[in-house]
């Protein structure tokens, strides 16, 4: 039995308890005083130290945890690897490209990979990688050399944070494509017929997707404001793109002027 | 900052790679639109550093960069594929680029990369 020091939420507000991890389950003590057996947990998403534990209703809990990073590894490894969840062995390799650009230390790393309610976790000896599945933005069955062998991959690209990272699953056919078929249904509200958007709304979508402004993507495509406006309201109608923020275009007032002409004076004597 | 010469064959990615190196603090030596074009430019203005295309009519992106590597085995070049060519890197790495980048692609995460190379 290993106990590990954590502050737990309830009701808003957080509580110093050690947290007994066992074999088969986790014991809170008071004023929690809950077992929780690791089979009972169906969800465990991760933000910024915060571990957030679903436990199998109904009703269906939730339980957030946080604590320092090395007893959070621990206690992640424990639960990703006994919960109620589709896990496989495989190899990984995440992630192997970061906002369009190779990583050059990217390595295949052998471990399991699990798959939760809303979750995907990668789990070796030293990396802990977790991927909400609402941020997977593609799913491709495709090959990749390994050592001079051509073998199919599962190939996912999804966010992290505002990067877009492409990561590689490597374990036999028959799991790949189950792990295939199950993370293209679980994203096919993402789908598209593909022929929705006009060659204009298609360039303002790459450009949007490199991190270019309203300005210079106005400059780059020889549009107006207004031909802008067009295209933004029919990509986020399509729920492609989301409003940042509206930066306000403004001028000035007959006061501004005056303020202006005057402070450009020269100094009077 | 460096130098850059940016070597694709559709003016929408050179405008787009243009406007995000500028961005950086960048100064754009040229542009090329095609391998040829691109040794040629490479002569002539001797940039820091060569974005390059890998599909590109007349020289593709690899025999380019065999070109150009043959002409300045220090020459520091990023090459630029679409998405399903990265069977390519293997090739380009094994030809002496620096870097790869996959259309499409996040203007933060290339300018780390101009920058690292740069300063390798």
């Amino acid at each position: 039995m290993v106990e590990i020091p954590v502050k737990i939420e309830r009701q808003g507000t957080w509580h110093g308890a050690k947290l007994a991890v066992e074999k088969d389950q986790i014991t809170v003590p008071a004023p929690f005083s809950m077992q929780i057996p690791y089979r009972q947990v169906i969800d465990l998403t991760e933000r910024k130290n915060i571990l957030t534990l679903t436990l199998k209703g109904p009703p269906e809990i939730t339980l957030s945890l946080a604590t320092v990073p090395k007893a959070l590894q621990v206690l992640k490894k424990v639960i990703i690897m006994s919960c109620s969840a589709y896990r496989l062995a495989a190899y990984f390799m995440s992630p192997a490209v970061r906002g369009g650009v190779l990583v050059k230390e990217a390595r295949w790393d052998k471990g399991s990979i699990a798959v939760l309610k809303t979750v995907l976790w990668f789990v070796s000896e030293d990396k802990q990688i977790c991927i909400p599945l609402r941020d997977v933005t593609g799913i491709e069955l495709t090959t990749r050399d390994v050592q001079n062998k051509k073998v199919d991959v599962v190939k996912i690209d999804h966010m992290e944070g505002t990067d877009v990272v492409t990561s590689f699953i490597l374990c036999p056919l028959s799991t790949l494509q189950v792990l295939f078929n199950f993370l293209k249904d679980t994203t096919k509200d993402m789908d598209m017929r593909g022929d929705e958007l006009d060659p204009l709304s298609a360039q303002v979508g790459m450009l949007v997707y490199s991190g270019m402004d309203s300005h210079a993507i106005e400059t780059m495509l020889s549009v107006s404001t207004n031909e802008l406006e067009g295209v933004y309201d029919k990509l986020l109608k399509l729920g492609l793109i989301e409003v940042r923020y509206v930066r306000r275009e403004v001028q000035m007032t007959p006061k501004g002027v005056r303020f202006i002409t005057e402070a450009v004076k020269p100094p009077a004597g | 900052m460096g130098k850059i010469l940016i070597v694709d064959d559709t003016l929408f990615m050179r405008t787009l790679l243009k406007n995000i190196l500028f961005s950086g603090g960048h100064t754009i030596a040229g542009e090329a639109a095609d391998g040829d074009d691109a040794i040629e430019k490479y002569k002539e203005l001797k940039p820091d550093l060569v974005t390059m295309d890998v599909v590109m009519p007349k020289l593709n992106g690899i025999e380019a960069l065999k070109g150009i590597k043959a002409l300045d085995p220090n020459a520091r070049v990023i090459m630029c594929t679409a998405v399903g060519q990265e069977q390519m890197v293997k090739l380009a790495i094994k030809s002496g680029a620096r870097g790869y980048i996959v259309k499409p692609f996040q203007a933060p995460k290339v300018l780390d990369e101009v920058k690292n190379i740069l300063e390798s």
